[in-house]
């Protein structure tokens, strides 16, 4: 099993000091790359060699595009890192260092800074790059850098060190403050200020009190708390710990994460355990009186559980449906005692305004989203995967300047979607718009958890927001009417136009619907649920009417509308389309120009594909 | 349908699983989820035990295990191809993977194929996005896929498995 090897290649990484040291990406994205069929090749070279070196396996820099990243570090050298490394590159990089003494110029991407070390010539430093320029790394520091099952490592670059500033320096009161100054606001895509929360939770009467990490993050194309966990797992760890102080002693914390993420939970159950073994958590912590223990509780596939309420119900057993608020959770939480409850990033970000001092966190952001935010940059754009940069970052500045502008250069960027099920679309003349809290959301978006996908002229903007409120139908909990029902509705306008079967009418009706569904549901995943609509309908009401009126889709994608004819100027009639159709529909004679019968046409694509002369659109 | 092995559940185990949890009453979902690692699913039978174990009521306990789209209640294929259909994977043609899995198995989403050794589970979103569109099969994630890699894909998990039962076989 993969999580045994890598503890085994960790261990023996701490044994051994002042080696060379190559780490190899091995989070989700890493594996799913090939990492790990990899890592076996780099140890069969490494033996081969006899190179007294140290494996370490990493979690994500953030350029998944890249993956699998390898990086190699000489001692008394900076640390190079290379992309896309295939078993047969590997020789050539090991034999360049190991052998030669330099890079391998030319697969090599570029250079770490490491301190007291010399940098190579003639290669670009990772800061310099342009998909890390525009990025500030504060929550997503050591991601990518460190050995996450190696509590070392996390201790090596100032892991636990803010858990023993707030115990020995610090009363709750004064955690609490930092908190309040540094303008943090809670990163699932709320908005909460956390020092408020963190405020109110402490206020509450009584003892007993629970801090709880939500780690279920369920939005369709986000996956920053995932590399988190996977590549930082002691940070949130230590910002549960901080937290259980600050709000007053509170005696355990649960850590909800979703079950799709199994790397995650293997990553944190071995945090968790070292964190004991150091004392950093179970009884009188470091000497202090202090007790507190985490307990991960697994998923089991539910999107509201997100919601903090449902999440609550989840945690103590029960189906995950929203509660009325008031009660707050700071109020009643699980188990009817006062809870505070943070998602992973804001957690994660706890350890660094404790040491860097809540001014610090709060110079970088805009006037009301102070600090950085993280964000899975996806879709059609050419740099895909994780970035962090200051709030308020112009969306022109992330896709085109980070993300390196469009994957298919002669696709122009038709829309931005931020925000995921809950969120919008964003189209060209929003471009300009600063990346916050409330800068998206007057433009018709929301922040949200941090899920930006990309698209370029060829999706279809129709299709997009049926394929979010189908998302959001499919995970209504059914408890308020206007979302299990209006919702359904909807979907099946939505569902009519994509087909061709759109009447006059049908936008307005969708625009009075979402209004209802919006102000009468009980809890965000409701409220929200039309956001992907109405967006749509604001900006790009041109191409639902091409569904509606002209029954035509200009992107190409909703099936039903889509008519493949053969343009008469450029067929050859040369046939080559009509051996692949599997239904027979295209008609071809010899010196003929070829025909599609579209009444049995499925629109497979096949005769388009085949045509070389681009005769059929 | 498939054919299902009628599976023995034994009270004793249930009341082991039910054991190692302090707050018993709270930890209802885990403990299906235990039920389901050692099953495969959770067996009718089981789900009335637990409630007997836990003093919970038959109806709240099926509440809550239909509530979850991760429970089960019949027996699911040895591998479980877990297909993204989350919004990066759909833009770059998730639907394509989900019906290549159709046509080269025969089943819809959900079904098991006849020998049980398949399982389709579309899944919003496995957090991998930067490599859409993907797939996870026990919990091993593969990205980048087209339909002719899916295909590929099952045909290597089929060869492997034939591979292993001809290793049991002659052992």
């Amino acid at each position: 099993m993969l999580t045994e090897t890598m503890e085994e290649v960790s261990s023996s990484s701490r044994m051994a000091t002042g080696l060379p040291v190559i780490h190899i990406g091995m989070a989700t994205c890493g594996l799913a790359s090939g990492a790990r069929p990899l890592l076996e090749v780099l140890r069969k070279e490494v033996a081969k060699r006899n190179l007294d070196v140290k494996i370490v396996p990493t979690g994500c820099i953030g350029m998944c595009h890249n993956e699998p990243l390898v990086d190699v570090t000489i001692p008394g050298r900076y640390r190079v890192s290379y992309r896309n490394v295939k078993p047969n590159t590997l020789s050539q990089i090991l034999d360049s260092h190991f052998q030669k003494n330099e890079f391998a110029k030319k697969y090599a991407t570029c250079q770490i800074p490491v301190e007291g070390s010399v940098p190579y010539e003639g290669l670009i430093m990772m800061a310099e790059m342009p998909f890390f320029k525009g990025q500030v790394k504060i929550v997503s520091k050591r991601c990518g850098i460190i050995d996450p099952l190696s509590i070392e490592d996390y201790m090596g670059m100032d892991g636990y060190k803010a858990l023993e500033k707030v115990m020995t320096k610090m009363t709750p009161d004064e955690v609490v403050q930092e908190v309040v100054k540094s303008g943090l606001r809670g990163r699932g895509g709320g908005g909460f200020p956390t020092g408020m929360k963190w405020s109110l939770t402490r206020k509450s009467p009584g003892t007993e009190k629970y801090v709880v990490c939500n780690a279920d993050e369920g939005d369709p194309g986000a996956f920053m708390d995932r590399s988190v966990l996977e590549g930082d797992p002691h940070a949130v760890i230590e910002g549960m710990l901080i937290a259980a102080y600050a709000v007053g002693n509170a005696v355990k914390g649960y850590l909800y994460c979703r079950a799709e993420y199994p790397l995650a939970i293997k990553h944190l159950r071995k945090a968790i355990s070292d964190a004991k073994a150091r004392n950093f958590l179970g009884e009188n912590i470091l000497g202090t009186g202090m007790s507190f223990d985490i307990e991960i509780k697994e998923g089991a596939g539910a999107y509201v559980c997100g919601e903090e309420t449902a999440l609550l119900a989840s945690i103590m057993g029960e189906r995950g449906m929203p509660w009325p608020k008031p009660p707050f959770p700071a109020q009643k939480g699980v188990w009817g005692k006062p809870s505070v409850i943070n998602n992973v990033e804001t957690l994660a970000n706890i350890g660094h305004i404790i040491l860097g001092g809540g001014e610090w966190y709060a110079s970088y952001g805009s006037e009301k989203t102070k600090g950085t935010k993280t964000f899975a940059l996806t879709g059609s754009v050419k740099n895909s995967g994780l970035i962090e940069v200051p709030a308020g970052t112009p969306l022109r500045e992330i896709i085109f300047s980070i993300g390196g502008g469009m994957v298919e250069k002669k696709i122009p960027f038709k829309a931005a979607q931020l925000g995921g099920p809950s969120g919008g679309c964003i189209p060209v003349d929003g471009l300009d718009t600063p990346v916050d809290f409330e800068n998206v959301v007057a433009a018709g978006a929301i922040m949200g958890s941090g899920g930006i996908v990309i698209m370029d002229e060829s999706a279809c903007i129709v299709d997009t927001a049926k394929f979010f409120l189908k998302f959001t139908q499919d995970e209504s909990c059914g408890e308020c009417t206007p979302c299990r029902v209006g919702s359904k509705i909807m979907l099946d306008i939505l569902t009519r136009i994509t087909e061709g079967k759109g009447q006059e009418g049908d936008l307005d009706e969708l625009v009075r619907l979402s209004m209802y569904v919006k102000s009468n549901s009980l809890c965000g995943l409701g409220g929200a649920a039309p956001n992907p609509v109405l967006s749509t309908i604001r900006y790009f009401r041109e191409e639902y009417e091409a569904h509606i009126r002209d029954k035509r889709c200009p992107g190409t994608v909703c099936n039903e509308l889509i008519k493949y004819v053969v343009i008469e100027e450029d067929c050859t009639t040369c046939g080559l389309c009509e051996p692949v159709c599997p239904t027979g529909s295209v008609t071809w004679e010899k010196g003929e120009v070829a025909h599609i019968d579209l009444t049995t046409c499925i629109r497979c694509k096949a005769c388009v594909d085949a045509c070389k002369f681009r005769a059929i659109i | 349908m498939n054919e299902t092995k009628p599976v023995e559940v034994d009270l004793d185990d249930i009341e082991e699983i039910c054991e190692g949890f302090e707050k018993r009453e709270g930890s209802a979902v885990q403990i299906l989820q235990r039920i389901q690692e050692k099953y495969g699913f959770v067996p009718a039978e089981a789900l009335e035990l637990v409630g007997d174990v836990l003093g919970i009521p038959k109806s709240k306990m099926y509440g809550v295990l239909t509530f979850y789209s991760q429970f089960y209640q019949e027996p699911r294929g040895k591998f479980i191809l877990r297909v993204c259909v989350g919004t990066a994977c759909h833009v770059r043609g998730a639907g394509m993977l989900v019906d290549k899995v159709k046509e080269e198995l025969h089943i819809n989403p959900g079904e098991n194929t006849e020998d049980m050794l398949f399982t389709l589970e579309p899944v919003a979103c496995l957090g991998s996005c930067a490599l859409a569109p993907m797939a996870m099969v026990s919990g091993t994630a593969y990205g980048k896929l087209s339909p002719d890699r899916m295909a590929s894909l099952i045909k290597q998990l089929e060869v492997e498995e034939a591979a292993q039962e001809q290793e049991k076989e002659t052992v």
